[in-house]
């Protein structure tokens, strides 16, 4: 590229950021990753407590079944398989969506969304980009760690472990779209907190984290396989593990951008209507 | 837009909110599970108003009286319940982007800065929402906190300011973009007088220089006296008064301040001079006449007597007496007076606006003619 010509890409370049309004969205993104990291050992704590001590758990719990109960395979899964599991759908979990819901319907509560619809930028999308970045960054993490354990093991493959990454943050964008919707029942009475709860504990039992979803009678998949949680930490898992085969990650993408597409046009739609019940209290 | 045209019009704007009612104890709770009651509270009643471009406009009105959410209708947060309300000929509550990017609302109790960042970092996020270039932007930033006298703070993290700095620190957020239209509520709570001052001048400076629209709600007078060139009153969600100022004080009114060696009730001293007793008020007694206060002639009237010239020490306590008159009755008030009492000292003072408002919400009215 000629010294010349460097100016003019960099120019092209920012109008291509001005038109998409990538502005924005990238700041939000910087400071929700300053926010979150404001206080350093507090955030890193967060992590690894989060990713440590349910692994810890899951392991005395398979090492009791397999080694102390005398387990052979539970579910088609071996000692060595179920750790292999454990281990790489935490790098997943901590992927999974954040509790930026709980934040939209405490600022519908309370009053503070008026800080932010009279933005030009759209609220839902604005506080899902703030929340974004250490999800992000945890992302990039896991990554780094999925690849370097291809290095020492044939379980994980470092190109899948890339595009299973992938698909994880298709789940939280789906995760934080289901939430922003039933966060818009606080516009209607006040509160959402049990839904948004008892939404958590579902998407717990059915994303994989706490165990394989194949565990479940096959007679009972019908259930999981109807909700998108499973695209969260299960079906990352299986693809990085190698028990997916590429045909069906593709097929889950495709699953995934069509919950995205559907859950974007009722996110659209819940706030439209809703926002007429809006009583902006306080102050 | 021609220049003479409104540049906010509120036609018959009626605002009516809907909350479940809760008597105390367990049965109630129960009532309010199985059969919620509600009751209807209409905070705005057929309000009607222009305001010209570059107004700086005071919106005031004792609590609940309807500001707040005549300020929300008019930035877009809620809608009315009917009439119509348009700024810069647009609808608020459609909020489209050109109407975003030409208001902003300060509400004094609500922050919008990132607690645990730099107000700097924040800035930056707003520069790049509203599409700031960035030579405008630093020559705005500097300007703003300048003039607020914020500059070395803005690598400081907001929670660590005090509450006057991060009032500032709001106020250059809600202006970077330099807004059309601002909509400021309440901007000087919790500030002390040296910090409320900078504020206000600040606030004149930008819609003098920037012929920015504002309108101010605030219960501080203060702000209202020395920024707004008009004022509209509400009143239990009805309009009472719209116009200047200097219109709500009647031509020739004044306060006539008399320190007596006596004490007097404030029933006797009407009858002496002729004054009516809502027209009275005493300072330096309480109903149980101790301390300093200053009291209404409705709260006095057995204060004076209590006080009877008497602190708790036994040490004689002079009292004065305010009277509401004209400058032509000053005298039909001395003259009687200083038959029956010892006057100290004396003075007439113009009637301020603090006052003049007060009686204003007591009364519910305004003198007659008044612009409403």
């Amino acid at each position: 590229m000629s010294s010349a010509q460097a100016p003019a890409r960099f120019s092209e370049l920012a109008t291509v950021k001005k038109g998409l309004h990538l502005e924005w969205r990238i700041a939000a993104l910087r400071n929700g990753f300053l926010d979150a990291t404001a206080y350093r050992l507090e955030f890193l704590l967060e992590v690894v407590g989060a990713a440590f001590v349910p692994a810890a758990i899951q392991w005395v719990l398979w090492y009791a079944l397999f080694k102390i109960g005398g387990q052979e395979s539970i579910g088609g899964f071996s000692y060595h398989q179920m750790l292999a599991y454990t281990f790489t759908s935490i790098l997943f979990t901590q992927v999974r969506g954040g509790d930026h819901d709980f934040e939209l319907m405490e600022m519908i509560r309370g009053g503070s969304l008026s800080n932010y619809l009279l933005r030009p930028a759209g609220v839902v999308e604005f506080v899902y980009m703030r929340g974004l970045a250490p999800k992000l960054f945890i992302a990039g993490v896991s990554l780094t760690i999925g690849i370097m354990a291809s290095f020492f093991t044939d379980a994980v493959s470092g190109p899948r472990m890339i595009a299973a990454v992938g698909l994880a943050i298709m789940g939280n964008i789906i995760h934080y779209q289901i939430g922003s919707i039933i966060a818009t029942l606080a516009f209607y009475w006040e509160e959402a907190y049990a839904v948004l709860m008892v939404k958590n504990m579902v998407v717990q039992l059915l994303c994989g984290e706490l165990l394989p979803l194949s565990l479940f009678p096959a007679n009972w998949e019908w259930v999981w396989k109807s909700t998108p949680f499973y695209l969260y930490v299960y079906g990352p898992t299986q693809y990085a593990l190698g028990r997916w085969s590429n045909a069906e990650f593709v097929q889950a993408v495709g699953i995934a951008s069509l919950w995205i597409i559907g859950l974007g046009i009722l996110v659209h739609w819940s706030w439209r209507l809703s926002i007429k019940r809006y009583l902006s209290l306080g102050g | 837009m021609s220049k003479t045209a409104p540049i906010i019009s509120v036609k018959n704007v009626r605002r009516v909110f809907r909350s479940p009612q809760k008597a105390e104890g367990f049965k109630s709770t129960i009532g309010l599970l199985l059969n919620p009651k509600f009751t209807e509270h209409v905070a705005l009643k057929e309000v009607s108003f222009t305001i010209e471009p570059g107004s700086f406009v005071g919106l005031i009105g004792a609590n609940g009286a309807g500001k707040t959410t005549l300020l929300k209708i008019l930035a877009g947060l809620i809608p009315p319940s009917s009439g119509e309300a348009s700024v810069m000929g647009l609808k608020p509550f459609d909020r489209t982007m050109e109407f975003r990017h030409t208001i902003s609302l300060v509400m004094g109790q609500k922050a919008q800065l990132w607690w645990d960042l730099p107000a700097v970092d924040a800035f930056d996020l707003l520069k790049a929402i509203y599409e700031i270039p960035e030579a405008k932007y630093r020559e705005r930033l500097d300007t703003l906190s300048e003039l607020l006298d914020v500059k070395r703070l803005l690598q400081t993290q907001i929670r660590r300011l005090s509450l006057g700095e991060r009032m500032k620190m709001e106020l250059i957020g809600a202006l970077l973009h330099w807004p059309k239209v601002i909509f400021l509520d309440e901007p000087t709570i919790g500030l002390d007088g040296l910090a409320a001052e900078k504020l206000r001048d600040f606030l004149k400076t930008f819609n003098q220089k920037e012929k920015a629209t504002i309108i101010l709600t605030s219960h501080n007078m203060d702000d209202i006296e020395r920024l707004c060139s008009r004022v509209l009153i509400l009143k239990t969600g009805e309009m009472i008064f719209d116009g200047a100022p200097s219109k709500l004080t009647r031509e020739g009114e004044c306060r006539l301040r008399v320190r007596l060696k006596e004490a007097f009730k404030v029933e006797e001293l009407a009858a002496l001079t002729g004054a009516p007793v809502a027209s009275i008020s005493v300072e330096g007694a309480t109903p149980d006449g101790e301390g300093a206060a200053n009291t209404t002639a409705e709260s006095s009237s057995g204060s004076a007597e209590g006080a009877s010239g008497d602190d708790s020490d036994g040490e004689a306590k002079v009292l004065t007496y305010y009277f509401e008159t004209t400058k032509d009755s000053v005298l039909k008030v001395l003259q009687p007076l200083m038959t029956k009492a010892t006057i100290l000292d004396m003075g007439i003072e113009e009637q301020s606006l603090e006052s003049v408002i007060q009686r204003i919400y007591s009364e519910g009215s305004v003198r007659p003619g008044a612009h409403v």
